[in-house]
């Protein structure tokens, strides 16, 4: 019943709500967070569902297919708590795996099982087949405490890496992304409150943003702030990505965060 | 002479203690290169200003910040007319514009403007300083120069990485202090 919902019918309608938005937003600017929460409200007034939510459930059939060359579904996947244990697995990721002896996160780990256990190639994988897989996977730990705590070696080394990243001073806007997310954190640009991780950065992720129409993971939401202050995107699935999330998501560990409601849905 | 050698054994200490080893850095460039040549490109061609920016955390020790302010001034151009006070109005595009001044993501400028940021200080106003000669220069410089002023500030030096001209940085300084500005409309 879920599943038959078409997205690309909600996806459309969507659009709609957010040109009625855009109109009152001319008068006065909405406060981000009760903007979202007010289109929010719409989407489950009018659809009874949340966009998110589509893409979870259109993971979770991924999921449990059997897919690729060897026709088999992703269910002896191992996301660090043994094969197949969804619940609250992401709330550990980015962790070192001994199988593939690299540190992974969700979405990497997703792809190098969808290359071992089905038998894909890289180039046949499907972003948006990630997207939706790391959206219904992520939602298994909606609300679960932050648990990414860098104790093996390697992942201590990927911490350090995503540090000396965060703070790495580039390009042609001068930034990085401790300017913003640390010593401003709390203040706005534009109309956008900037979380530091202390504050909880990244507890949102993945999540559907209204504003852009998409399903956004935290890489996607790497990639986007990258953009925005004029550098070229790091590439999914590269260091750069697993390094920056594994230093955001210890340091909002550190702090005692949780996740919010995953898939989240934002502005 | 005695000075000078103080000087250097002040700043070898310091990059000592503080810069990346060998091995670290080596590892830091093969992960930059794993995200894509254009990330890579723009990570590992940082300025000098830059490099110290990181490795400091944007707090310069005091010994360096002389010769920073110095480096960074020396980077200023000025218009060929030497008119640092330009066109309110090209100026309130270039300060509108997202690819170039992009100012109001942390600057309130125009009150009527309400999607400003809070990071940098209110603009709305700014032309209460007057037009003075010591107004305009300082208007103009930190505009195209920030780091000429404070060192590793969270505001980009738009002039020096070419995000406006000279002649538009002129014309950014009247969009701050001209009296017929709506920034100085109240």
């Amino acid at each position: 019943m879920r599943k038959s919902l078409p997205i690309a019918l909600l996806l459309a309608a969507s659009t709609t709500l957010f040109a009625l938005s855009q109109q009152d937003q001319q008068e006065k600017p909405l406060d981000p967070f009760e903007e979202a929460m007010k289109q929010r409200q719409q989407y489950l007034q009018n659809f009874g569902i949340l966009p998110g939510d589509l893409f979870a459930s259109q993971g979770e059939e991924l999921f449990y297919a059997k897919r690729g060359p060897k026709e088999k579904s992703l269910e002896s996947c191992d996301f660090g708590l043994g094969p197949g244990k969804l619940e609250g697995a992401y709330a550990r990721l980015p962790r070192y795996f001994p199988d593939t002896r690299k540190v992974e996160d969700l979405e990497t780990r997703i792809v190098g099982c969808m290359e071992r256990i089905q038998g894909f190639r890289p180039e046949e994988i499907k972003r948006d087949e990630v997207v939706a897989l790391t959206t219904f996977v992520a939602s298994k730990s909606s609300k679960a405490k932050m648990e990414v705590r860098p104790q093996h070696p390697a992942e201590i080394a990927m911490y350090t890496l995503g540090r000396e990243l965060w703070y790495t001073r580039a390009g042609p806007r001068d930034m990085s992304c401790a300017i913003c997310h640390d010593s401003y954190a709390g203040k706005r640009v534009r109309l956008s409150p900037v979380m530091s991780p202390k504050q909880g950065l990244g507890s949102e992720w993945p999540a559907y943003r209204f504003e852009e129409d998409r399903m956004y993971t935290f890489e996607n939401r790497i990639q986007f702030c990258y953009t925005s202050v004029g550098i070229p995107a790091p590439d999914f699935y590269s260091q750069p990505q697993i390094a920056l999330t594994m230093y955001i998501l210890a340091e909002a560990s550190k702090a005692g965060h949780s996740f919010q409601e995953l898939p989240f849905f934002t502005r | 002479m005695k000075q000078k050698a103080i000087l250097i054994g002040v700043l070898a200490f310091l990059g000592l203690t503080t810069s990346q080893s060998g091995p670290f850095k080596a590892r830091l460039e093969s992960a930059v290169h794993s995200g894509g040549e254009s990330y890579a490109q723009v990570l590992l061609s940082q300025d000098p200003a830059q490099q110290l920016c990181t490795q400091y955390r944007n707090q310069l020790p005091s010994a360096l910040i002389p010769q920073f302010l110095q480096g960074q001034k020396a980077l200023i151009r000025y218009p060929k007319t030497g008119k640092l006070l330009g066109d309110w109005q090209n100026g309130e595009k270039v300060f509108t514009d997202p690819k170039r001044g992009n100012c109001y993501a942390c600057h309130q400028g125009d009150p009527k403007q309400l999607a400003y940021g809070t990071m940098g200080p209110s603009l709305t106003g700014y032309g209460s300083r007057g037009t003075s000669e010591g107004v305009l220069r300082y208007t103009y410089e930190k505009i195209y120069n920030s780091w000429a002023y404070v060192p590793c500030s969270l505001m980009y030096r738009g002039g020096v990485h070419g995000l406006f001209t000279p002649e538009e940085t002129a014309d950014l300084v009247a969009f701050l202090l001209d009296p017929h500005s709506p920034i100085n409309q109240r």
